[in-house]
């Protein structure tokens, strides 16, 4: 009995069904995300875009500062977490890019007010909530934008909601 | 012998919707290479697995299934379904399973960012976002299974700068 070469001769699964997307458009995506409105004009940011792009930006420092706190308030998270807020740190380096933000100086990121530090028992759950909640955010800002800014935003709010399972 | 764009030729026309609907063409061929690929990751996996693959594959059947009346309701010949696909690498455990899982759903998140990077539609943007989160809510506990550090991504879908 002998056997096909192949059981799947068919189709170019890996590489072509599946991320001829990718090859089409990572290079615009990558530069859409990374270099604001200087790639395709029809994808130029209008004013109140930009308006709503910077809150995104605002959402994200918050989040990274929350991630701070509550790293710092429960040292067991910082294992466990410490990647995940190394991801939040990307994902706002990256907003910052398509906004065209400059990074600010040290020490002036986002803080989190007394009313809302962390609870000494249940970090995880409170650290959870400030994610999904943020990632609420960026999925709601989302289809507000065309082009790499939807894709940045939609992807970033999908990475976090990954985060939040994380932290259940 | 389909190529996996083949089909999209039909939203490539003259009008402003041509990209978006060439974009969810790929979604729609990712959707259906997910379909297939679950039924190799649900032969391989340990059987605890397999409730995870039936749920997974019945959501990329129920994309599939949106897709299809997306695209047929914009008077677009959707692309059909390959009869087969060559697996990425051999599946000869349920780590191997695992990863080919992944595989499916990072694939099905690319197609999906760039739906969103190319729809006109508002509407369009909100189904797109919806989906990408789904499929890397699987991705994530696929990673877990194969063993992938870290489990989560930051940027789902898109090449990582």
């Amino acid at each position: 009995m002998s056997a096909p070469c192949s059981p799947f001769p068919a189709g170019a699964f890996s590489r072509r069904t599946l991320l001829v997307a990718a090859a089409a458009g990572t290079a615009a995506l990558a530069a859409g995300c990374t270099n604001g409105a200087a790639q395709d004009p029809a994808d130029a940011v209008t004013p109140a875009q930009a308006d709503r792009l910077a809150a995104q930006v605002g959402v994200q420092e918050q989040l990274v500062a929350d991630y701070a706190q509550a790293l710092a308030a429960a040292p067991q998270l910082a294992t466990s977490a410490a990647v995940l807020a190394a991801q939040a740190r990307q994902q706002l380096d990256r907003l910052r890019s398509a906004a065209a933000q400059p990074a600010p100086s040290s020490g002036a990121t986002a803080g989190t007010s007394a009313a809302d530090a962390v609870p000494a028992d249940g970090a995880a759950a409170w650290l959870q909530a400030r994610v999904n909640a943020a990632a609420d955010a960026h999925a709601r800002a989302c289809p507000d934008f065309t082009g790499g800014r939807a894709a940045l935003l939609g992807s970033i709010a999908a990475g976090l909601r990954a985060q939040a399972g994380q932290l259940a | 012998m389909p190529d996996g764009t083949s089909g999209t030729t039909a939203a490539t026309g003259p009008d402003a919707a041509a990209p978006e609907d060439a974009a969810l063409q790929e979604a729609l061929a990712a959707a259906y290479t997910a379909i297939w690929g679950y039924g190799v990751v649900g032969a391989a996996v340990p059987a605890e697995s397999r409730p995870a693959v039936v749920t997974a594959e019945q959501a990329h059947r129920d994309v599939r299934d949106e897709l299809l009346e997306l695209l047929s309701g914009r008077d677009v010949q959707p692309v059909a379904a390959e009869a087969a696909y060559d697996l990425p690498f051999p599946v000869l455990s349920g780590v191997d399973a695992a990863a080919l899982a992944v595989t499916l759903e990072d694939g099905a998140a690319t197609a999906w960012t760039w739906v969103l990077d190319q729809a006109a539609e508002r509407s369009t943007r909100e189904l797109a976002v919806v989906a990408l989160t789904a499929t890397e809510l699987r991705a994530v506990v696929w990673r877990a299974q194969a063993g992938r550090t870290p489990v989560t991504s930051a940027f789902p879908g898109l090449p990582e700068v």
